[in-house]
């Protein structure tokens, strides 16, 4: 390997060397940061939230935006302890609320190819009558009906690994190869790189954008299942804001935000990245209020780094 | 061109700018003057060096060495501002009006005329400065109308003029004719001339050698980064042209190969659209090679999207190999085995942020796959076929595909297209904007469709071209198919004429070139 071999990898791999990099300091700095537990700690702690990022990042892979995915994380978590409360079996209640929040994704879809409301404008709505109808359906109360058992899907550990990371790590592999590796993938990139060229081209545009939001709300309640049984209640005030830091993990994994470029393992990376910096910053006793400082600028920094790196190219 | 007259020194030349890109020699050591009041035309292969060149002009790059002189005086463009500032004004190939301002405020965009100490902008004034300039240029054009009413060539004209408004020492136009009807070329060049008239250098860049007697006093040829020939207008022939920029012969006129049959693969009976065609009836046979010829305006370009199922089809229908399609969609005349390569390569035809190889796969992403699933290897030996049969010059098929030349661009277009096996392919100006070189590949490329037995509808406004490669030409006005030559025997002149035949000018742009010619 020469100099010249060695320079390209860390351009294409600056985010992975530094997460490395900051791994390795904070092991030395920050007190049981490198202990099985805490890793496992970190990865639990970004699980449930992760998962949006990963239909977050197929939207904006597709030149969309989701803003209504949090308030549909509440909804799922209130609808199936709602569900429970009413006699319904957990294992019909769990099916029925993730096919809503498919559902919820595919209104966005369609409201988007149909009429081409922009889903800026169609999310930001779903987010306020989302919000709303988590909040009517548990008339403002956490609803805490579910069974013991339950609460292994939110805290729960598989053979010594956090059951959400399981999922997490299970929704990566599966949403990497489709984008990777599957004629649909191919398609979300054609389409967010140029839909135009991807019509003509006989790609099925609407169908690929109806998909990615309905992915997009089913992962968001399967986030929100798990949310309420970590906290064992269907909850509406919940995950406020987990949108904005789903979009932030994707864009420090160097996906644009004017579509058709960006990998599913870039947003794992970010995720993981950003969960690090929290837990190290815990770790070291940095106050919440100088954690959200820190964060912004580590999306600063990122954006700033994928932007060198694309003028050097 | 005599540099040690005592004649005062040009108004700007270029003293042996060199320029390098990674693994290219982009220029080499040009040096060339622009006397005031010439239009200069710069031609040259794509990749010889004229972007550059025009890029080092307009200060949107720093030349490696050498220098940059205005009246004799050495200057750096360290920013397009700075250019513009020094008085060399650009007129890029791509339009770029803000559709919802007037011609007046599009004409003085950055630099509007303003009032109460330079707080808002002085609406009137910019009106009658705008009408001034427009009647200085010998335009009649309303300067309240919204440039997104304006057809392309008024846009254009329009464009001239903003670049006008910063009194430039030199205005240089890039490809200002790719757009353009015949009819409004020749209005474009009558401004040209003014402007040169009024001591104006134009630099003139373009791919269409056949104008460069009509318009240009002197040509620079760029050959491989260097300067290859200089010679006059009226020096120009055709050989010498070639000459200079491929430092070989000319490619020999080839003519379509023995292939019609006698059955017809593709009809249109009456087909309307409410994109603009009326009454278009068509036969295509296999193997042959259809073109399509009509001024700008004519419904062309409206009939392939109408028979690929773009856009959508209010009356007549289509039959496709004896079958008539039912619903006309893309999905439907895809099935049937109708692809269109799209006349606009870059906004319709590729995704430039995917790969070659992407892009190449992009038409037919299910024969690569199994279940959903693409196969890797299947899929990499399609791209590697493609790029083999088709002559597509890339080292890289993982690079973005805006990497590549606009011949290869267009190519990559028509691969993925033939990689869904159709029956019928609709070229819609696949030689726009590429060079002299790809042109004939892309020709090779339609001669061998021709032999596979596909039909093959094309689209040009280069009426040369239509009469050497194909074997019957279609000629269109006002939405229908009204007339029909054979190549044989017929020059450019008369397939022109007939275009013209009833419509004396094309919609766009009437009153501006009626005004020039």
């Amino acid at each position: 390997m020469n100099w010249r071999d060695i320079k390209a990898i860390t351009a294409k791999s600056t985010l992975e060397i530094v997460l490395v990099l900051t791994c390795i300091i904070l092991s030395v700095t920050a007190p049981h940061f490198l202990s099985i537990e805490n890793l496992l700690n970190v990865l639990r702690s970004v699980s449930v939230q992760g998962l949006l990022a990963f239909g977050m990042t197929m939207v904006i892979i597709a030149g969309e935006i989701d803003l209504s995915v949090a308030s549909s994380v509440a909804l799922a978590g209130c609808l199936v302890a709602y569900l429970t409360q009413a006699g319904i079996p957990l294992a019909l209640g769990i099916p029925m609320t993730v096919l809503t929040g498919a559902s919820f994704g595919v209104f966005t879809g369609v409201v988007r190819v149909k009429w081409e409301v922009p889903s800026f404008i169609s999310t930001l709505a779903l987010y306020l009558s989302l919000k709303g109808l988590a909040l009517l359906i548990t008339g403002g109360f956490p609803i805490a009906s579910f069974p013991d058992w339950y609460h292994i899907l939110g805290g729960g550990y598989v053979l010594g690994v956090p059951f959400p990371a399981l999922i997490f790590l299970a929704v990566f592999a599966a949403i990497a190869f489709v984008m990777k590796r599957t004629v649909f993938g191919q398609a979300v990139y054609a389409v967010g790189g140029n839909a135009e060229a991807a019509r003509l081209s006989g790609i099925n545009v609407a169908f690929v954008r109806i998909m990615v939001f309905a992915i997009t709300g089913a992962l968001a309640a399967v986030s929100g299942i798990m949310l309420s049984a970590r906290i064992m209640s269907g909850t509406p005030t919940v995950a406020v804001g987990w949108e904005l830091d789903a979009i932030a993990a994707v864009i420090v994994g160097g996906t644009s935000f004017a579509g058709g470029i960006g990998t599913v393992w870039g947003t794992l990376v970010g995720v993981v990245f950003i969960g690090v910096i929290i837990n190290g910053m815990t770790l070291l006793d940095v106050s919440s209020s100088h954690q959200f400082v820190m964060r912004g600028m580590l999306i600063f920094a990122a954006v700033w780094l994928n932007r060198l790196q694309e003028k050097r190219k | 061109m005599n540099p040690g007259s005592m004649a005062e020194p040009p108004p700007l030349e270029t003293l042996g700018l060199c320029k390098q890109y990674p693994g290219v020699r982009a220029l080499k050591d040009v040096s060339i003057s622009f006397r005031a009041g010439e239009v200069h035309a710069l031609i040259g292969k794509n990749g010889a060096g004229k972007s550059t060149l025009v890029k080092i002009l307009t200060g949107a790059v720093q030349p490696a060495s050498g220098t940059v002189a205005m009246a004799g005086v050495p200057v750096a463009f360290p920013s397009p501002r700075a250019a513009l500032r020094r008085g060399i004004a650009a007129v890029h190939q791509e339009l770029s009006l803000v559709p919802e301002l007037t011609v007046a405020e599009n004409v003085f965009l950055g630099h509007p005329p303003t009032k109460w100490a330079g707080l808002a902008v002085d609406a009137q004034k910019t009106t009658h400065m705008a009408a001034d300039l427009l009647a200085e240029m010998g335009l009649h054009l309303s300067v309240t109308r919204k440039a997104r009413e304006l057809g392309v060539a008024e846009q254009q004209v329009v464009e001239i003029a903003k670049a006008m408004s910063r009194h430039p020492k030199a205005l240089l136009l890039d490809e200002p004719t790719s757009a353009l009807a015949r009819e409004e070329v020749d209005g474009l060049f009558a401004l040209i001339r003014r402007l040169a008239g009024q001591g104006v250098v134009i630099l003139y860049i373009t791919h269409r050698l056949q104008e460069l007697q009509q318009i240009a006093d002197r040509i620079s040829v760029l050959r491989n980064g260097e300067l290859a020939a200089q010679f006059t207008g009226d020096e120009a022939s055709a050989e010498r042209i070639a000459q200079a920029m491929f430092g070989e012969f000319m490619p020999v006129r080839v003519g379509p190969p023995e292939t019609v049959t006698d059955e017809v693969i593709l009809e249109t009976r009456n087909l309307q659209t409410e994109t603009g065609v009326r009454d278009a009836s068509l036969t295509l046979r296999r193997g042959e090679i259809l073109g399509i010829a009509g001024l700008l305006g004519s419904g062309r370009t409206e009939l392939l999207r109408a028979i690929a199922g773009v856009d959508f089809v209010s009356g007549g229908d289509i039959t496709v190999a004896g079958r008539v399609i039912k619903r006309v969609s893309l999905a439907t005349m895809r099935k049937a085995g109708v692809v269109l390569v799209p006349e606009d390569r870059q906004a319709e035809g590729l995704v430039p942020a995917l790969s070659v190889g992407d892009n190449i796969c992009l038409a037919s992403l299910r024969s690569n796959a199994c279940g959903g699933v693409i196969l890797r290897k299947r899929r990499a030996e399609a791209i590697a076929r493609s790029v083999r049969e088709l002559a597509i010059g890339t080292t890289d098929v993982d690079a973005p595909v805006s990497s590549l030349s606009g011949g290869n661009q267009q190519k990559v277009v028509i691969a993925g297209r033939l990689n869904a096996r159709p029956q019928v392919v609709l070229f819609d100006e696949p030689t726009r904007g590429i060079d002299v070189q790809a042109k004939q590949q892309i020709f090779d490329i339609l001669r061998h469709l021709s032999r596979e037995g596909i039909g093959s509808a094309l689209v040009s406004s280069e009426l040369e071209e239509l009469l050497e490669v194909c074997h019957r030409i279609a000629i269109m006005r006002g939405g229908r198919i009204e007339d029909e030559v054979i190549p044989a025997g017929t020059s450019p002149r008369a397939l022109l004429e007939r275009c013209m035949r009833i419509e004396k000018a094309a919609p766009l742009g009437k009153d501006t070139v009626n005004e020039l010619a």
